[in-house]
């Protein structure tokens, strides 16, 4: 019942040109341009290359997570939402159906920063590299669902700001320009988006996971799947 | 504006088996009121729709109308009152596929084509239609490739339609199917909408446009400032209203004194050789023209039409709405 709902969510996705930018090409050129400026600075532990690499993936994911955010927005404007809730599809439909494609659209980001970050020469064995992309797309879900919610969030026309908001404080708690150290990088560390981009690190390195900091994720994700499902049942009646 | 009215409309699918019988009680309103604030928006609304009827919500702008759909629905909570359909919840009767909705208020889905989107109507439908008949039905089949956000409007409304008709619901709403469609569009629509009535599907269709009511519809429900004025057919709707026209010509200056005085004449209007008179009751009227000794020409008595009976009915109430607020106001 949901097979043509997801397919065209992602077919839409794709055919944006935001998606586009937000995703691939705006991540792409700040890991050029990233990878230039840092060459020689050392990261305990890391090689600059592949520390960015991994943060520009993550960053990526982020954007077209966000992105959802944004076209959610538009969609309660035009009154398509209204139309989908007179249909048979079950609020949680709706929901599981953005999730999965707003996931399926940060696939692309994660291989474009990857692919780029192979022909500048990070050097990962078959197996971590598999692992790697495995560990983003998973961990992508956690903003998917947190991108819906925040498409909720607000009337409509109040959710950009708010979306702006997410990206770059995201941007910024995550490491994703820098890394954060002291107390406050301690409580940065809690962060999703920290959380997943040392999920990312810990794959690349080979390293055993931070069991609680992935449950700390899995909670996350529980806890917008939650968020994002309860405000659109709010919404019911402005939308 | 290319909306295909010469296409010959597909007929609509006959209804399932266990669908409700013909006659069979499937909406009702018991007493249903919703506020916003200070404005009541439904007040004690009360109607029940009948399997196979066509029925048309009849109102100007701000009567209720989209407010009773949200309720019907279940986008909104009545504050008193019940509502159900199918017997159920409204919810339950959308999940089952029961209703097919066109909302004023709601929109298609951005960037696709209009194929894609009756696509993804028909696969959220649980007695889906195939994809192809849904648009030869809607009469959309040439526009399929294109995409929904490059349409006109009376193009936009056929798509919704199309929404309300992928597959085999019992109750098929439209809220102002015909806004932004010219005078043939509108034409072409009402008759794939007869189709669909034909087929046996009950039809509750709001409108403003009192022709469309008094042509298509069974029944005529007039919602007034949120209230139900009337409950009827168009003809018995117009017989409330209690008037009637009587028309005629007289050879020589109409004598003003003896006119007036006729009976049962709510209203006059006296030309040169022309009188035309309301009457709200036009046998003795007309009875008491030929007592006079008058010789009239031409003479014809006639129904008001469905808007003056609106009118009428909507006038009514207004005035009646006034003196009981100065009586409130009086005994303050």
């Amino acid at each position: 019942m949901m097979r043509t709902l997801i397919r065209l969510e992602i077919l839409r996705i794709m055919r944006n040109r935001r998606y586009l930018f937000f995703t691939i090409i705006y991540p792409v050129v700040l890991f050029e341009i990233m990878r230039g400026s840092y060459k020689g600075v050392v990261i305990p532990g890391f090689d600059a290359k592949t520390y960015f690499m991994v943060s520009m993936a993550t960053f990526g994911t982020v954007g077209a997570a966000l992105n959802t955010a944004m076209r959610i927005s538009t969609e309660r404007k035009t009154g398509w939402v209204r139309q989908l809730r007179l249909s048979a599809l079950p609020s949680w439909g709706y929901v599981t159906a953005k999730i999965a494609a707003a996931a399926a659209a940060t696939l692309p980001a994660i291989l474009a920063v990857f692919i780029l970050g192979a022909a500048q020469g990070v050097h990962l064995s078959a197996l971590t590299w598999i692992g790697l992309v495995l560990a983003l797309w998973v961990g992508a879900f956690v903003f998917s669902a947190l991108g819906v919610a925040i498409g909720y969030m607000a009337p409509p026309d109040g959710v950009q700001p708010i979306v702006m908001i997410f990206y770059i404080g995201m941007a910024f708690l995550g490491g994703t320009w820098f890394a954060i150290s002291g107390t406050f990088g301690k409580i940065a560390g809690w962060t999703p988006i920290a959380l997943y981009n040392e999920l990312g690190r810990t794959v690349e390195l080979g390293g055993s996971v931070n069991v609680g900091h992935m449950i700390a994720l899995a909670a996350y994700l529980v806890a917008f799947i939650g968020l994002a499902a309860s405000l659109y049942r709010r919404d019911k009646q402005a939308a | 504006m290319n909306t295909p009215t010469t296409e010959a409309v597909a007929p609509a699918r006959p209804r399932r088996p266990d669908a409700a019988p013909h006659g069979a009680e499937i909406v009702s309103f018991q007493g249903v009121s919703k506020s916003f604030g200070a404005v009541k928006a439904v007040q004690d609304l009360t109607f029940s729709l009948r399997a196979g009827e066509t029925v048309a919500l009849l109102g100007p702008n701000g009567a209720g109308k989209s407010t009773s759909f949200d309720l019907l629905f279940g986008l909104r909570e009545a504050d008193r009152g019940r509502i159900s359909l199918f017997g159920g919840t409204p919810r339950q009767a959308i999940t089952a596929g029961r209703v097919g909705a066109m909302l004023q208020s709601g929109g298609l889905m951005p960037e696709v084509t209009v194929r894609e989107q009756v696509q993804l109507a028909c696969d959220l439908h649980p007695r889906a239609y195939p994809v192809r008949e849904v648009l030869a039905t809607a009469g959309i089949t040439d526009i399929a490739d294109r995409k929904v956000d490059r349409l006109s409007g009376g193009q936009t409304q056929r798509v919704r339609f199309a929404l309300a008709t992928a597959g085999d619901s019992d109750l098929i709403v439209l809220d102002e199917p015909t806004t932004g469609m010219d005078v043939t569009a509108r034409q072409g629509f009402w008759s794939v909408m007869k189709a669909q009535a034909e087929a046996g599907r009950t039809v509750l269709f709001a409108t403003h446009y009192l022709e469309e009511a008094d042509s298509v519809a069974d029944r005529v429900l007039v919602l007034h400032k949120g209230r139900l004025l009337a409950d009827g057919t168009a003809a018995e709707i117009k017989a409330r209203a209690g008037l009637r026209k009587v028309s005629f010509d007289l050879d020589h200056a109409p004598d003003r004194a003896l006119l007036e005085r006729l009976p049962a004449v709510a209203a006059m209007e006296i030309g040169d050789h022309t009188v035309r008179i309301r009457s709200t009751d036009a046998d003795a009227t007309v009875a008491a023209v030929y007592a006079a000794g008058l010789y009239p020409r031409g003479l014809e008595v006639t129904g008001l039409g469905l808007e003056q009976a609106f009118l009428a009915i909507t006038g009514a109430a207004d005035a009646a709405e006034d003196a009981a607020g100065v009586e409130a106001e009086g005994s303050a």
